[in-house]
């Protein structure tokens, strides 16, 4: 458990599917949570807690954020590619958008930073942003990633398309 | 010059495993699409089985894997539809001519342009994705005359030769192929995917003899 002047950031376990299931039914919905086909799935809270209680796999990595007062407040991490690439996924999805403003983002960022560059040795993040999630855009520009462009009409969601911007921050640049 | 190739598009099956190991095996395989160059001809077996496997008659398939051969050449070359999106009516392309000789040459551009026709007239898709290294600059260009938009570059994304290169994303809607075969009707006059299923039909109706 890593605890700031902010937020609390520990690993997750089975009691968190109710807090990520709620992540899953939120509108819009998070770039962060789509699939390799741009899919949206809904998981049920029983698949939720198997998925949070297989600590092998290094996939379901996620870390939760807590409040100092122990309210979860959304869940992070960082997806890597495979080895021989030398890049991760940023994960950062907070529950209220405008919880992205708040100094318990920006200490959750400097931790995944430092988890990525420092400890991992990775060359970049990249981070992927739909057009219905602003506040999210702008904790990534205003954290200094830059926009490798826009995939037009990728996803699909209550009768219309919506584009996917990525965004990346190589090391060189932190 | 006219193109008289007689190339096709078909379905790539069991029987055709030996050539596709014997494609990914080839370094550029390897350096221009994906694979990992410690993995054993087993594994490899392996994978393609798995793969062609996926690829049965179902109605909503995740993959496609699609064999451009030719009577006069055999086997050429592999086109790959991933990630096939039912919802987003999206999926991603790859295409691999196995044939050094026939890179640069009309056939890669039809079997790219006949896969486009397979993918919104037959599978009712609503955009192609491609994923290519800047180092592989005669892909790349296939793509943009065929229309499709640059939509990103990731730079720094993969490493060769102990070099890091860009990754370019590519993206083609319905619309714009719509275009696309409007400009290009006259020239590709014969070769359309269409044409091309006819001209098989007409030869299994009449076998030469």
């Amino acid at each position: 458990m890593i605890t700031g002047n902010h937020a609390v950031i520990r690993t997750t376990d089975s009691d968190d599917a109710p807090f990520l299931q709620r992540l899953y039914a939120d509108w819009p919905p998070r770039s962060s949570l789509l699939d390799r086909k741009r899919e949206l799935i809904v998981p049920t809270a029983d698949e939720l807690r198997e998925l949070l209680g297989r600590k092998d796999n290094p996939a379901t990595a996620l870390l939760a954020v807590e409040d100092l007062t122990g309210t979860v407040r959304g869940f992070c991490g960082l997806r890597q590619a495979g080895p021989e690439l030398a890049y991760g996924e940023l994960l950062l999805m907070l529950f209220d958008e405008l919880h992205y403003r708040e100094p318990l983002a920006l200490e959750t960022f400097a931790y995944l930073c430092k988890n990525a560059f420092a400890e991992k040795r990775l060359n970049k993040l990249l981070a992927h942003c739909l057009d219905t999630e602003p506040e999210w855009r702008g904790f990534l520009t205003g954290r200094g990633f830059t926009c490798d462009g826009k995939q037009r009409d990728v996803f699909f969601t209550r009768g219309e398309w919506h584009d996917l911007e990525s965004f990346s921050l190589l090391r060189g640049a932190v | 010059m006219a193109w008289k190739s007689a190339a096709f598009l078909r379905r790539a099956e069991r029987e055709d495993l030996d050539t596709v190991v014997s494609w990914m095996e080839d370094p550029d395989f390897l350096r221009f699409l994906y694979g990992d160059a410690a993995r054993s001809p087993k594994q490899i077996r392996e994978n393609i089985v798995a793969m062609l496997g996926r690829t049965t008659g179902q109605t909503m398939p995740g993959g496609v894997y699609l064999l451009i051969d030719s009577k006069e050449d055999g086997p050429i070359g592999l086109i790959s539809l991933q990630n096939i999106s039912w919802r987003n009516r999206s999926c991603s392309i790859d295409v691999y001519i196995g044939a050094k000789s026939m890179r640069a040459g009309m056939v890669a551009g039809v079997s790219w342009y006949r896969a486009m026709e397979y993918c919104f007239d037959e599978l009712n898709l609503h955009r192609i994705s491609a994923f290519i290294y800047e180092f592989n600059s005669a892909s790349w260009r296939i793509l943009e005359r065929s229309g499709a938009k640059r939509e990103m570059t990731l730079q720094e994304h993969v490493a060769r030769d102990g070099k890091l290169y860009a990754m370019y994303c590519y993206g083609l809607l319905r619309d714009e192929f719509n275009a696309l075969r409007e400009e290009v009707a006259g020239k590709l006059k014969g070769k359309s995917l269409a044409e091309m299923i006819a001209a098989q039909r007409d030869e299994v109706a009449e076998p030469a003899s």
